[in-house]
């Protein structure tokens, strides 16, 4: 017999109960029991968070599920000569639809540093924010920026204490320190963290390596760059279905990040098409 | 005026004293005499056991000598009871560390994590230190033969030759005075003996007030880590003549 | 799919490592070291679950330097083998275990060649040569065929270039090239492997 089940046989009041009981006669009878006191928690109702989370918000394994997760992306940022470029597109689908098309993939952290989103949209944008806390916090604490290396290692120790709970991001932590130079971190909620040069993250993110790895070179010109990180991006739109919508450009150096503007991915082909003449299997 | 002070362990007294933890290196200077010698094959450790009553039934068994580990032995001076605590402790650690990394646990780090837990009485609110002393003899890779003592205030150190409990003093003075670099372990046995037997309040050494353990290393350079019986600790009394030595001292 | 690899020789220890940190279908980083260095004479080469490696041989290695720091000595190999098998025989026993494999590689004492290899359930064997992963699939049988106890050094890099053109050859999967580094009696050196 379950604890449960002999909690059933007994009912307790105390003298306040009875007396509540006596007031609350005329709305509704309370039975209160030693059922209600055993001490309980709600999880799913399986051992792993994570399965129950899949089959509930995956579209690829269940195209009927009920919750449709943000996902579907392309970012990229790269180091160079002048600094670093970080580029974006601005599509939001859940399964096959495409919930927005002006989403904010860029998390201004501080003035300083720069996050990437990919992956579960409200993940990235609530502890990326968070992070932008832990990193202001760290500057009151020690007088000092915090350093690129040490802002993506709480990220990653955050994300990592969360493993196999179902987070799903995938982000590049950008900035320029005057110890560090410019740096990317990549950081994703396996927990791995990885510094380099250029990365790219997200469903498109194949489009964009086929075109930053053969136009990357590290002497760059900053307008060089900006046009490649945008026509990086506006390949992987093209191509991947999940990616669209605008790019969003921003440029980091020494003395914090600038954005390069809004582009609509729509007039933005045309002009580069005809300007390249490039994306031949498109007719004009 | 110490009164205010002396109550707790927590507190220090206008002077900067802990007097818990002065009274508990009192009450060991009034326990039995234990005496560690270092000698370059071993160490030797020996206790003077304290009879209280001809009615007593005599324990054959070791009062104050403790196998810690299979390197590892301990005499005890103080209250035996609360030594009993911390060897069961320290018995346990050392178990944990050879399960974690494969050897045994160094000597001095096996010191340390006792003297962490007397350390801790010392300063915990409501407790009393522990009423210990301990002597400690032991063999590792590291540093080969090693002898060190701790006290209830958690300190500990290691020495060539030392003793705790009563008449530590002058038991300091007289190893101090013998005390010779490189001596073998059967000479440094007859050291201690001599030295616990003119340090004794009583006027003979006989083998149920003595006890005695040895560290050393066997024919086939093995370590040997051994508790002596009552028969064994009579034999050595009589072939190391150190009470003949003083039996004729006294007739002279 | 990371390559580890192993072999112990006379008077040193030869630990290679795949070059390429992989996620999904796309080569993430071509550079990326698959070791840590716990201490003078000892280096552990990890592979297994992404996140959980990195977290898990930060953790050995800073513990590694805390017991030193503590302890005022260094721990030799063997100790070293037995605290991380038993770090991992504790975390498959508890609810988040690590889900990775480790090889540890050096002098025992500053003196001995040792190389062990442990498994995520806590499986540890010393052994002259190892590998984990695929890459033990082609590699075994050539060190088996190959090695001698009391191999040189260079014999021992000639051996590992037998099997780095195997993997070369037969893997599927492009691995970046190998990092080797050697353990020897004056410490860990990376060793130019082209």
């Amino acid at each position: 017999m379950s604890i449960t089940e002999i909690g059933k046989r007994f009912t307790f009041k105390t003298q306040f109960e009875a007396e509540l009981e006596e007031a609350a006669a005329d709305y509704q009878r309370i039975q209160p029991s030693l059922n209600s006191l055993a001490p309980s928690i709600s999880v799913p109702p399986i051992s792993q968070p994570t399965a129950f989370l899949r089959a509930h918000t995956d579209h690829d394994s269940n195209p009927d599920c009920k919750i449709k997760m943000a996902h579907g992306t392309t970012t990229l940022a790269f180091r160079f000569q002048g600094g670093i470029i970080v580029a974006v597109d601005s599509r939001a689908t859940a399964g096959n639809w495409i919930a927005s098309q002006t989403v904010k993939k860029v998390i201004e952290i501080n003035p300083m540093l720069l996050g990437t989103m990919a992956g579960t949209a409200c993940d990235c944008q609530y502890w990326e924010t968070w992070l932008g806390t832990q990193c202001r916090l760290h500057e009151l604490r020690n007088k000092e920026r915090i350093s690129v290396c040490a802002a993506s290692k709480i990220l990653c120790n955050l994300v990592y204490s969360y493993k196999g709970m179902g987070l799903g991001m995938g982000t590049m932590i950008c900035g320029y320190t005057p110890k560090e130079g410019p740096t990317i971190y990549y950081v994703d909620s396996d927990g791995t963290r990885l510094k380099g040069d250029m990365f790219c993250v997200g469903s498109g993110q194949t489009f964009a390596y086929g075109v930053l790895d053969t136009n990357y070179k590290w002497d760059l010109s900053v307008e060089d760059a900006l046009y490649l990180g945008k026509r990086a991006i506006l390949a992987a739109a093209h191509r991947d279905a999940y990616s669209g919508g605008s790019i969003n450009l921003y440029h980091v150096t020494e003395n914090g990040w600038v954005f390069h503007g809004n582009h609509d991915v729509g007039p933005l082909f045309w002009e580069i098409k005809e300007k390249e003449k490039s994306f031949n299997n498109v007719e004009a | 005026m110490s009164r205010r002070y002396d109550s707790r362990t927590t507190i220090f007294s206008p002077e900067g004293r802990l007097y818990q933890v002065e009274y508990a290196l009192e009450a060991i200077n009034h326990a039995g005499t234990a005496i560690g010698v270092m000698a370059k094959d071993g160490v030797v450790l020996a206790a003077e056991r304290k009879v209280t009553s001809k009615l007593l039934e005599q324990d054959t068994s070791a009062e104050k000598m403790y196998v810690l580990n299979d390197k590892t032995v301990c005499a005890v001076a103080g209250m035996t009871a609360d030594a009993g605590i911390l060897i069961n402790s320290i018995r346990y650690s050392a178990q944990q560390y050879l399960k974690t990394y494969g050897e045994d646990i160094p000597i001095e780090t096996l010191v340390k994590r006792i003297c962490d837990v007397k350390q801790g009485y010392t300063q915990h609110g409501g407790l009393r230190p522990f009423g210990v002393s301990f002597i400690f003899a032991g063999h590792d890779e590291r540093y080969g033969f090693q002898l060190y003592t701790s006290n209830p205030s958690g300190n500990y150190s290691g020495w060539k030759a030392t003793s705790i409990g009563a008449n530590n003093t002058s038991a300091q003075t007289l190893l101090k005075q013998d005390y010779k670099d490189g001596m073998t372990l059967e000479e440094a046995q007859n050291l201690a003996l001599k030295v616990l037997s003119k340090t004794t309040d009583s006027n003979k050494l006989t083998s149920e007030k003595v006890e005695f353990s040895t560290i050393g290393l066997d024919a086939d350079g093995k370590l040997q880590l051994r508790i002596w019986t009552p028969e064994q600790i009579e034999k050595l009394l009589k072939e190391s003549g150190v009470l003949t030595r003083d039996e004729e001292g006294e007739e002279s | 799919m990371d390559i580890i690899l192993g072999i112990r020789v006379k008077d040193s220890v030869i630990v290679a490592t795949s070059k390429a940190f992989t996620r999904g279908i796309s080569v993430l980083k071509d550079t990326d070291d698959k070791t840590r260095v716990l201490n003078q004479y000892n280096l552990l080469a990890f592979t297994g679950e992404s996140g959980d490696t990195t977290q898990f041989a930060d953790y050995i290695q800073a513990n590694i330097q805390l017991f030193t720091m503590r302890e005022n000595t260094e721990l030799n190999s063997k100790a070293i083998a037995s605290f991380v098998r038993q770090q991992l025989a504790t975390s498959i026993r508890s609810r988040t275990p690590y889900q990775v494999q480790v090889l540890l590689g050096g002098l025992h004492n500053g003196s001995e060649p040792f190389l062990s290899l442990i498994d995520y359930l806590g499986t540890r064997v010393d052994l002259p040569y190892c590998a984990h992963g695929y890459a033990a699939f082609y590699t075994m049988s050539l060190l088996d065929h190959h090695y001698k106890p009391d191999m040189a050094l260079d014999e021992g890099l000639k051996l590992l270039k037998l099997c780095h053109q195997e993997l070369v050859k037969r893997m599927p999967i492009e691995f970046k090239g190998l990092y080797v580094k050697v353990i020897d009696k004056d410490g860990i050196r990376d060793i130019d492997f082209s």
